[in-house]
């Protein structure tokens, strides 16, 4: 089972080669009480130590497929199930130091049943997780 | 002569402990221990592999079932009628889901699916999709002798148009086969103090009915009492004297009681997401109800019944 909070622990990593860094990764539980078809799910934006990486930037990872934006929002069939992780990739040119970082997460749901001026809802989680590796 | 309510638990209850610190398996333990009979469901958040889990769950589903002595209750699906940013479904598309639904929730033996329909405002006036997608499924929910009930909740009243449009539906096709579903957070006559309905700060202060209550008097179920099918019995805190700090059971439960329900009152419980918060919550909400509805039976003549 996962972590109770949002940002999961394990997952927080660098990706691309070793030697030339492009971004991190982390994994997030679906934090709905029920499925999302990835096209409720109108992007993602990532906090790290202060700095901000837009939703419009940053890749979805679900199972064994990644999505843009723009994919997303196209896909109705997808969902993010309950009791899941999806991992956010994030791009930044030579990753993150190694050590513990501020890391946050705001991922903006549209719920059709909620108000359209409630629309969409933003789900916010911060925490400390850490990076072993370069 | 029985004439009492029947006990269930919504599984919604649990939201946040399921997938961190409870498993559906959990959660049958918990649920039959308080007694009830029925156990309610999120079609899309409990049946793994939505619409199509594997037939090995299948088989374990009603093995637990039968394991717990419990019966399916309500199956909860969602009709995300603004399912792209820039498109709603069409009333075909709607009815397709209701459909997928109405066999998901067959073939697991429920006897309600509850359609929550996207909105077009902030009384949450249901998109117009849902009265043909509906009606399109009256037959086939005939055939799966199940009945479709969308539920009246806070901020909609019982007396409000959406309501009234939903009891012109049945008036007009004369269905067996669609009904309502109260939730009693409708009820709600003071502020919460502990929610946990996933809303954020922005929404609670814009919301003000959501937190504050919208205070229905339980005499309107007098209006309706004869389309529904099966209630929610939402609730957010009930303290360690069996107090709930936001809905009036004391008025609830001779209402119903006076009005012969015989139905489902299925906990939902809406608080403190803390891990295992909610598997207390809700024994006390069990206890609560149940003690209630022993004081009416008691001074009105009726034998309790084990």
């Amino acid at each position: 089972m996962l972590e109770r909070s949002h940002i999961q622990s394990t997952g927080f990593r660098n990706t691309g080669p070793d030697s030339a860094r492009t971004g991190f990764e982390f994994r997030i539980r679906q934090a709905n009480y029920r499925s999302s078809r990835l096209s409720l799910i109108e992007g993602v934006d990532i906090t790290v130590d202060g700095i901000l990486y837009p939703a419009e930037h940053n890749l979805f990872r679900l199972r064994d497929k990644t999505y843009s934006q723009a994919d997303m929002a196209a896909a109705t069939d997808a969902r993010l199930y309950v009791g899941e992780y999806f991992t956010v990739v994030v791009p930044r040119s030579g990753g993150l130091e190694p050590g513990v970082h501020l890391v946050a997460s705001a991922i903006r749901y549209r719920h059709p049943y909620f108000p359209p001026e409630f629309q969409p809802v933003v789900v916010r989680d911060e925490r400390h997780a850490t990076i072993i590796m370069r | 002569m029985t004439s009492q309510f029947k006990y269930g638990v919504s599984l919604y209850s649990y939201t946040d402990d399921l997938g961190t610190v409870m498993t559906l398996d959990d959660a049958f333990d918990h649920v039959a221990d308080t007694g009830s009979t029925g156990i309610e469901i999120l079609g899309e958040a409990s049946v793994p592999n939505y619409p199509e889990p594997p037939a090995a769950w299948i088989d374990h589903w009603f093995a637990q079932l039968d394991r717990y002595k419990l019966e399916p209750t309500n199956f909860a699906s969602w009709v995300d009628t603004r399912i792209q940013i820039d498109r709603n479904m069409s009333a075909e598309e709607g009815a397709a889901q209701i459909a997928q639904d109405l066999r998901l929730a067959h073939r697991l033996g429920f006897q309600f699916v509850r359609p929550k329909f996207g909105v077009i405002d902030g009384e949450l006036t249901p998109d117009p999709i849902w009265e043909p997608a509906v009606e399109r499924n009256l037959d086939l929910a005939h055939e799966l002798s199940l009945a479709i009930l969308p539920e009246i909740h806070s901020p909609t009243p019982i007396r409000h148009p959406v309501t009234d449009a939903y009891i012109a539906f049945i008036e007009r096709t004369g269905t067996k086969n669609f009904g309502l579903l109260i939730d009693t957070g409708i009820f709600q006559d003071r502020p919460i103090d502990a929610w946990g309905g996933g809303a954020t700060e922005e929404i609670k202060k814009g919301a003000a009915s959501f937190l504050n209550g919208i205070n229905v008097p339980v005499e309107h179920l007098d209006d309706v009492i004869r389309y529904v099918g099966f209630i929610q019995a939402k609730f957010h805190n009930i303290d360690e004297n069996l107090h709930d700090h936001n809905i009036p059971w004391d008025r609830i439960v001779p209402a119903l009681k006076r009005l012969g329900y015989t139905g489902y009152l299925s906990s939902e419980y809406e608080g403190a997401r803390d891990p295992w918060v909610a598997i207390e919550q809700v024994r006390r909400q069990h206890a609560l109800i149940r003690k209630l509805e022993g004081e009416w039976d008691a001074a009105n003549g009726r034998a309790r019944h084990a």
